[in-house]
């Protein structure tokens, strides 16, 4: 008895993708995932879409699969991206040599390139140093990995998919050689029971060597911890990035109101070991330094982790080559019949933000394949969120004259008429509860009576509630009441409260000095002193 | 560079600790006014992803000063909504024609006081007439309740002149200028009793009704303009005065255009008198006055951080009772109040004002109210129908000036 032909393992933007795109096909699906969509990499990372820029020296399959994705993304998800656009950038450090080497190379992956004047560029960009010697445009962008996460699980539901969220997978069911369906555990209520399928896709991310092995198989996922710094504001207006080899802390994107300057490198036990360091946070500066003087007198926010999870290059994949399948060493779709001889179980792993449609269509060819389903993919085609009605934008910009209601729009979707017309009824429903990132009291109670929430994280990972300048201080305790509204769902309001201060405080800590040292004492006063919340 | 690395550290500063919304003036009366936290540093991180947030808002800001006053961030937050409404100008959103015609009007006072001062008693009756002001309520969006205030034949500065050894510079703004010269003569005079050559140069608009209506470009280039006028006197050491607490506002802030701050010695008349005092250079040959007066602080006098120096001098004079009213902004602010859909926003916020010169005048407490603003003064007269001057007026008095 089987209850879907497809159970996948892991909501990050690989997971859902793959559930839309199965959904679009016809194929009934259901998506596992332990904590809230995108709690994992998929919102860890430096939120750029890659133009394919970055790697086309190293990796040119990588690059010319990122800027077809690229155009892609940007056509079918114009509001989940801000089109920045991006700069490369040389400084004397950097070799003149990569640079034409970067150029033929750019060329080769037909990635369009600009050169832009200094001039233009100290213009444009008056907070980068002047020193630079050369700068060049690229079709980078800005993607927002919670939006496109969810825009891509909502979709797949309109198509039938299924996702739970809080449901952990704890190990594969297997019966004669061929998986046929995973044991599940409510982490909310402890439940536990089996979904039987057809086919599983681990699609788990850092957590995917874990679930093949619970029947044994080895999947060598590394864990690569980044690190990256979130800034107060926009300091550039586009993508900066260090014209030279990846590395540490040579690229700069504005992420919404941020800007997040990103990333080391450093392989770490567990997925779970994502506490940044105060190393870490030095020598990103340090390197910072070099594109953006003075970078000690702005202000940063938080330091966050995540974990990339890298593959080991797949030509030592058995399998792949007999295959010959169109797969950049970049990710690796493991079919385990051929490389274990386990059938019913496919692991994707490695591979980008940015290509996550392309790997989400690679692996629902195959499975689509096992099924003998032939429809075609559509999910290059189909937009993957419908436009927002102008009334409907009217009646935003009328009801809150000062809010960014384009983005609250984007963020709400098909909830957008009922908290608008909420906010209608009940006006002071329309008072920023989060002020730094402007999210409405309105917002937060939709957010907050969701079906798929169920922590005060969830809430922030919906809306940014929390993750604006005051980190929390503010929206913390403004939100506990309609939590309490709702108490039936969570846990008690001390252990939200707490849980989500401890959250903030994890990537406040490594930045603790100047503004943001003078924020977290006045944090300190409102939960210590006010509030007297003083134990952790 | 130096300007965005300011922008960037001023917008930093901010803790979000929301002191400034708390004694915003406007957003006390008007639940639609978001308030300074809002519409500056929380729009500000919106603003440079290119979102232009509450562009129509952005103009009931009455640039009071209170925001910047109060932030314990010291961030320059009236600046940052009056930048902020420039680029929704010049981007042109959020604002019709009619405001747009009426608030570059209002920007050039010193434009609408060399019109207004060519026939001033034709100008005065027009401004009297109820038709006339319908059509101007009509067609321009000036409140046709609003006390515009009288115009009078241009201050004239010059035959009174003593040459001295000592010498100041007289910024007399548009207000003494076009509105109020007898002030502008009797500042002279009390400068001159204290044995200063008074010099006035053909200054133009100090550039806060510029700044007032978001035209930052025009205003610091009118700036530019006055500060070339006091170059000589800046280089040769000679204090700059002004009698008016906007003006004295935005000649304090001249410095950083093309002058340091250690070189503008710019004061508010009495700050500088009091100093005089302080060094016992000050005349304190008073006669007795017998009076009473309520005091009001403009809020440009307060953005200068300055106390109250009026308040302090003139209590030096006997016979002289000063009750500091302490009841924030009157409302006007500039010409904000005379603007059709902020006339009744500017009269709740005043109403405290008002209230208490009307309680204060029935008790007894005292005759008349003294403020060195001239728009604060119409604003008083306007709303508690008290009579209302510059302080100055009680020290020539004391002087036997008058």
């Amino acid at each position: 008895m089987k209850d879907y032909q497809v159970v996948i393992v892991g909501g990050g933007a690989t997971g859902v993708g793959i559930l839309r795109d199965l959904s679009m096909r016809g194929i009934s699906a259901l998506l596992l995932e332990q904590g809230d969509l995108a709690h994992g990499t998929s919102s860890r990372f430096h939120g750029l879409l890659h133009s394919g820029g970055r790697y086309a020296v190293k990796d040119p399959q990588s690059a010319a699969e990122c800027i077809d994705e690229n155009l892609i993304l940007k056509k079918i998800a114009p509001h989940c991206i801000s089109d920045t656009g991006g700069w490369f950038v040389q400084t004397k450090d950097d070799s003149p040599g990569y640079v034409e080497e970067w150029i033929k190379s750019c060329a080769g992956a037909h990635i369009p390139i600009r050169e832009v004047s200094i001039s233009e560029a100290c213009r444009k960009e008056p907070l980068m140093d002047k020193n630079v010697l050369r700068v060049f445009e690229v079709p980078d962008a800005t993607v927002d990995g919670f939006r496109i996460v969810w825009a891509n699980a909502r979709s797949a539901r309109h198509y039938n998919g299924e996702f739970r969220t809080y449901h952990q997978a704890e190990r594969l069911v297997t019966d004669k050689g061929q998986v046929t369906g995973v044991a599940v555990r409510n982490l909310l209520n402890g439940h536990q029971f089996t979904v039987h399928c057809d086919i599983v896709v681990n699609a788990a991310g850092a957590w995917a060597s874990q679930l093949a092995g619970s029947i044994g198989i080895p999947l060598d996922v590394i864990c690569d911890k980044g690190t990256l710094l979130a800034f107060n504001q926009r300091l550039f207006h586009r993508v900066v990035n260090r014209l030279r080899p990846s590395g540490d802390g040579d690229i700069f994107v504005p992420h919404e109101t941020i800007t997040i300057l990103g990333t080391t490198s450093q392989f770490v036990d567990s997925p779970e070991d994502n506490d940044p360091q105060q190393e870490e946070v030095r020598s990103l500066l340090e390197i910072g330094e070099q594109l953006l003087p003075g970078i000690m007198k702005n202000r940063i926010i938080r330091a966050f982790s995540g974990i990339r999870p890298l593959h080991r290059e797949d030509h030592d994949v058995p399998g792949v080559k007999e295959e010959g399948r169109n797969v950049s060493r970049s990710f690796a779709l493991i079919d385990h019949e051929l490389q274990d001889g386990i059938k019913g179980l496919i692991s994707i792993v490695g591979g980008k933000f940015t290509t996550y449609r392309l790997m989400a269509e690679k692996v629902s060819d195959r499975v689509a394949e096992k099924l003998g389903n032939t429809t075609p993919c559509h999910t290059a085609e189909e937009d993957l969120l419908p436009e927002i009605p102008e009334h409907v934008y009217k009646k935003a910009a009328r009801l809150l004259p000062y809010a960014p209601v384009e983005k609250m729009l984007e963020r709400l979707q098909e909830d957008a008429e009922d908290v608008l017309k909420e906010i209608e009824q009940t006006p002071h429903k329309g008072q920023m509860l989060c002020e730094c990132e402007m999210v409405s009291m309105a917002e937060v109670e939709k957010a907050a009576s969701d079906e798929d929430t169920h922590h005060l994280a969830d809430i922030r990972r919906k809306t940014r509630l929390g993750m604006g300048t005051c980190q929390g201080a503010f929206c913390t305790y403004r939100a506990l009441p309609l939590l309490w509204q709702k108490k039936e769902k969570y846990d008690s309001l001390d252990e939200e409260l707490r849980n989500f201060l401890n959250q903030r405080w994890k990537g406040i800590r490594p930045v603790l000095w100047g503004q943001q040292l003078r924020e977290t004492e006045l944090t300190r006063a409102i939960y210590s002193g006010i509030l007297q919340f003083t134990e952790n | 560079m130096i300007y965005e690395q300011d922008r960037t550290e001023n917008l930093d500063a901010c803790i979000k600790c929301s002191a400034c919304t708390a004694m915003c003036p406007v957003a006390a009366v008007n639940p639609l006014f978001p308030g300074p936290k809002v519409l500056g540093p929380d729009a500000e991180r919106f603003r440079l992803e290119g979102l232009q947030i509450g562009a129509a808002l952005l103009n009931y800001c009455s640039k009071c000063r209170t925001c910047e006053i109060t932030c314990p961030s010291g961030v320059k937050i009236t600046e940052m909504i009056t930048r902020a409404q420039e680029n929704a100008k010049l981007s042109g959103s959020g604002k019709n024609l009619q405001s747009n015609i009426r608030d570059y009007l209002f920007g050039r006072a010193e434009y609408l006081g060399k019109l207004a001062t060519i026939l001033p008693g034709l100008t005065n009756t027009l401004l009297r007439t109820p038709l006339f002001r319908q059509v101007l309520e009509q067609a321009l969006g000036i409140s046709s309740e609003a006390p515009l205030p009288t115009y009078r034949k241009k201050f004239n500065p010059f035959g009174e002149g003593h040459k001295n050894r000592k010498q100041v510079v007289y910024f007399p703004g548009c207000f003494v200028t076009y509105n109020d010269p007898p002030t502008g003569h009797a500042i002279t005079k009390v400068l001159e009793h204290n044995g200063y050559e008074v010099i006035v140069p053909p200054f133009h608009c100090c550039s806060t009704p510029l700044e007032g209506n978001g035209y930052v470009r025009e205003a610091k280039e009118t700036a530019k303009k006055n500060l070339a006028l006091m170059n000589p006197y800046i280089r040769a050491g000679v204090p700059l005065i002004t009698g008016c607490t906007s003006c004295g506002t935005a000649l304090k802030e001249y410095a950083g255009l093309d002058v340091s701050a250690s070189e503008l010695q710019a004061y508010d008349l009495f700050e500088f008198l009091w100093a005089l005092h302080e060094q016992s250079e000050f005349r304190t040959d008073f006669k007795e006055v017998q009076v009473s007066l309520g005091y009001h602080s403009s809020c440009h006098l307060k953005a200068q951080g300055i106390g109250t120096p009026s308040v302090r001098l003139l209590r030096l004079i006997p016979g002289v009772r000063v009750t500091d009213l302490d009841q924030g902004c009157c409302g006007l602010s500039g010409s904000y109040g005379f603007k059709k859909e902020k006339y009744d926003t500017a009269m709740q916020i005043g109403n405290p004002v008002f209230e208490r010169v009307r309680h204060g005048v029935a008790n007894d407490e005292f005759q008349s109210v003294i403020t060195e603003c001239g728009g604060c003064q119409v604003q008083i007269r306007h709303g508690s129908g008290t009579e209302t001057f510059h302080p100055v007026w009680v020290l020539m008095q004391a002087y036997g000036l008058e």
